[in-house]
């Protein structure tokens, strides 16, 4: 039972991850190195909440990845938005770098400890089961967040938007969708689901480090192409099957194979892509040559 | 006669300007020539990197895995039987009793890693694009986490030691006029010259008689084989070996100063090296400080990655084909 | 209401148009014949903004619309249903029609008019909730159309509408687009195939190695001593 709630949490975190690199991907095929960052520089910013009342420091969190998610969309990516895929995985390689090594720059490289939300350490009993708080909440965030992200998708006229453009990005223009406007509302939401992830992370680890975004994100970056490039529900699928099989795998593997189980998850990566190119839920209409 | 000497012309003035780096190199102080010589291997390794990438068209992250691959064989071979005993215990006891000498391990290493690029590439050739780009990726993940955890043989976490200091200045323009020779000779085969026409066209190349998996193959284990031997040489400059050596950062540094160089061209690899390894120095002065009118003036560590970084989104933003732009020097 | 002057186009080395003019008036039907490969479809594109043409003018009421994204010209009133229809094939037929209202303000009577679109469409309103991509090869044409129409332009623009569907459902498209002339809307449409196009035109223009052969009215363009070599590009 403990081993579920660390699996689903686990796989929660990594969905939420993998979304926010999905819906980037959706919309203009490009594969975002940078989400890392944005997790790294909203940890930091709770560093500069500390001893401010929780929803400050959240705020900030939110506003930080935000803000700077929509900046590398306009200084960086929309410039080349016409570039084709590889240059614009190159690209978010370049920004991911130059972010993470202008934090160094400020900051230091060494990790800093944050005592964020030290509360949440303590066991709670549900259904005759003692869990950490923290993993309620956890897997209370990433339920909540996925279903409003769910819903903005399908109900909204910027979701639909989104959808259109993920799945044909020119039609989608033909019609009058502003191109600007839906990518920078992607890059929006991205920060705030890469905001999300850094509050729930940081309580867990109570560290902040340049490079603590980069685990997540090559996860969530294996967890879409498992799910599916280009496919939302794909991505969040694709983070809950990698997180849970990596906790089913520390759990069940013998000892002397444990350190190497993300060895076997990207195994899994490259298998995925020889034998379902497409991922497990092909995204439609998704002609790049995946 | 006339045509087969302006065929090789390009590779000879990249030897040209390889040689002229190394001799400004032997008249340098020691602290810089070890920069030049760092220089000079970053070079067998982007050429090795150029090797596939430039002539498949398709971009792989798993080049500082090969790296890894022959670095950490060298390192085995090579390292003194008795600091082996020592750090690695549990090491098998051939291996631990092997002792190679030091300018055997680069070849070695070399070889190892195109022998791992034999085994994986095969099914990983089918795959263009954005798809290879991620499966070389998942294959340097795969990489760095096997050596950064087979405590028995790699040390996992620890550092590796007591490698030779076998990496001067001689050895290192050997290796690296080897690459230039290789790469070009190569790229003048008509191996390259069928992989080049699928980097244009993939479909328009088969449906010509292309064998696009089995050229791209060729092309992977030889850019293996280069980046193995660069991974050694680059081992036997440190010292020491680290699982972290080999993982992103040095991926970007070697994808960096490709594709700012210009991947279609290997002069755009001499000159995508050579300028970062420059800029990078001085940046490093920068870094250590400067007396300007009696104070140190001194940038911040971090910066001249940062610039780095920026360099080449300023390169992919305005000049999408590299500093060469594609051409061959001379060419 | 729709100049072209003097456009070229090129991709790379590749010319696709050089030199094309023509003009819409409202509320006429204008089409453009031309084997494959004449430019046809890179001229709409062109005028579409999907497309960036090298020299020329595309003027409608009079400004230019050359340079401007693809977004912004459907919203000065040109709407472009693309070859191949390009529906949205995960979105439902409800929500490929709201997209194709996007631009509109008044959100109650684009409502409205989805509602009138999928009256008209009944094969649409039993489908609306189905994901569009389960539609028959026709009922994409009819939904692409309507998607188009929802956004009210006053100019339409179709690539060849009649590829790929039956003949009886040609004709429906056909009268389908005479009925949106009589609402004021201009069609200027594209076929490779002059057939059912000649008829319902009041001109035609003839296509042919990026230039505009000849001109005319139906009868006049297919009776014509040069169609065969304007067409087929024998006196090129």
């Amino acid at each position: 039972m403990q081993i579920i709630a660390d699996a689903i949490a686990l796989g929660g975190l990594y969905a939420l991850t993998a979304l926010g690199i999905g819906l980037i991907f959706g919309v203009m095929r490009l594969i975002n190195f940078a989400h890392g960052d944005l997790i790294a520089a909203s940890g930091y910013s709770l560093l500069i909440a500390a001893g401010r009342p929780v929803l400050a420091a959240v705020v900030l969190a939110l506003l930080a990845a935000v803000v700077l998610a929509l900046g590398t969309e306009r200084l960086a990516f929309r410039p080349l938005r016409r570039a084709d895929p590889a240059s614009l995985l190159i690209a978010s390689f370049a920004v991911s770098v130059f972010l993470e090594k202008l934090l160094i720059v400020f900051v230091d490289s060494r990790p800093k400890g944050v005592d964020f939300l030290p509360g949440l350490a303590a066991p709670v009993e549900l259904f005759g089961v003692r869990l950490q708080q923290l993993q309620v909440v956890t897997i209370a965030v990433s339920a909540a967040l996925l279903a409003g992200m769910t819903w903005l998708l399908r109900f909204t006229r910027i979701g639909l938007e989104m959808r259109a453009a993920a799945e044909n990005f020119r039609m989608a223009r033909l019609l009058g969708v502003r191109a600007n406007r839906v990518i920078a509302a992607a890059f929006a939401l991205s920060g705030v689901l890469a905001a999300a992830v850094t509050v729930l992370f940081v309580a867990q680890t109570g560290v902040v480090a340049p490079r603590m975004g980069l685990t997540l994100v090559v996860i969530a970056f294996v967890s879409t192409v498992i799910g599916g490039l280009g496919s939302l529900p794909g991505a969040a699928l694709g983070g809950m099957l990698v997180g849970s099989t990596s906790m089913l795998l520390q759990a069940f593997l013998p000892d002397e194979l444990r350190p190497f189980r993300e060895a076997f998850v990207f195994l899994a990566v490259i298998v995925v892509l020889l034998f379902r190119p497409q991922g497990l839920l092909a995204a439609r209409g998704l002609r790049e040559r995946v | 006669m006339m045509r087969a000497a302006r065929r090789w012309l390009p590779l000879a003035l990249l030897l040209l300007v390889v040689l002229a780096v190394a001799a400004l190199a032997a008249v340098s102080p020691e602290v810089v020539r070890r920069r030049m010589v760092l220089a000079l291997v970053d070079l067998v390794a982007v050429v090795g990197l150029y090797v596939f990438a430039g002539n498949s068209g398709v971009l792989p992250f798993g080049h500082a895995g090969f790296m890894a691959i022959g670095a950490y064989t060298s390192g085995l071979l090579t390292i003194p039987a008795p600091m082996k005993a020592m750090f690695l215990p549990a090491l098998w006891p051939w291996l631990q009793q092997t002792q190679w000498p030091a300018w055997a391990g680069p070849p070695a290493g070399g070889v190892v890693a195109a022998l791992a690029a034999l085994i994986v590439g095969p099914p990983l050739m089918g795959l263009s694009g954005i798809s290879a780009s991620i499966a070389t990726f998942a294959l340097l993940v795969i990489v760095y986490t096997v050596v950064g955890n087979w405590s028995d043989v790699t040390g996992g976490q620890q550092s590796l030691m007591g490698l030779p200091l076998s990496t001067s200045l001689a050895p290192a323009l050997v290796w690296a006029c080897v690459a230039l020779v290789v790469a070009y000779a190569y790229q003048e085969s008509r191996s390259a010259l069928a992989l080049r026409a699928s980097r244009e066209d993939e479909a328009a190349a088969r449906a010509t008689g292309v064998h696009v998996r089995r050229e791209r193959l060729v092309a992977f284990v030889l850019s293996a084989l280069l980046s193995g031997i660069a991974g050694a040489l680059l081992g036997h400059l440190a010292g020491t070996l680290r699982a972290d050596s080999f993982y992103i950062d040095l991926t970007f540094l070697i994808v960096a100063m490709l594709v700012i160089g210009g991947m279609r061209s290997l002069t755009g690899a001499v000159l995508g090296t050579l300028s970062i390894a420059l800029v990078t120095e001085l940046l490093r002065l920068a870094e250590a400080g400067v007396p300007v009118a009696g104070t140190l003036l001194r940038a911040p560590a971090g910066l001249g990655d940062a610039l780095l970084a920026l360099a080449m989104l300023l390169v992919l933003l305005f000049r999408p084909s590299g500093l060469s732009g594609g051409r061959e020097l001379g060419g | 209401m729709l100049r072209v002057e003097n456009l070229h186009l090129a991709y790379g080395r590749v010319t696709a148009l050089r030199g094309v003019s023509l003009a819409v008036e409202p509320g006429a039907m204008v089409s453009i014949i031309g084997p494959n490969g004449a430019g046809k479809t890179s001229l709409l594109g062109a005028i579409a903004g999907d497309v960036a043409a090298q020299s020329g003018r595309i003027l409608f009421d009079g400004a230019e619309l050359r340079g401007l994204p693809s977004d912004a010209i459907v919203r000065r009133g040109i709407a472009l249903v693309p070859e191949g229809r390009h529906i949205f094939a995960s979105l439902t037929v409800r929500e490929n029609l709201t997209l194709g209202a996007t631009i509109r303000a008044d959100r109650a009577a684009a409502r409205a008019d989805i509602d009138r679109f999928l009256s008209i469409f009944p094969i649409l309103r039993e489908r609306a909730g189905q994901p569009a991509g389960r539609l028959s090869g026709g009922e994409q044409q009819q939904l692409a159309i309507a998607r188009a129409l929802l956004a009210r332009p006053r100019l339409l623009m179709l690539d060849e509408p009649s590829l790929g569907l039956a003949p009886k459902i040609i004709d429906q498209v056909y009268d389908y687009l005479a009925e949106v002339r009589r609402e004021g809307v201009a069609v200027l449409v594209v076929e490779q195939n002059a057939g059912r196009a000649l008829a319902a035109s009041d001109s035609i223009h003839v296509l042919n190695g990026g230039t505009v052969r000849l001109s005319g009215s139906g009868a006049e363009v297919m009776q014509h001593a040069g169609f065969d070599s304007a067409y087929f590009g024998v006196a090129l």
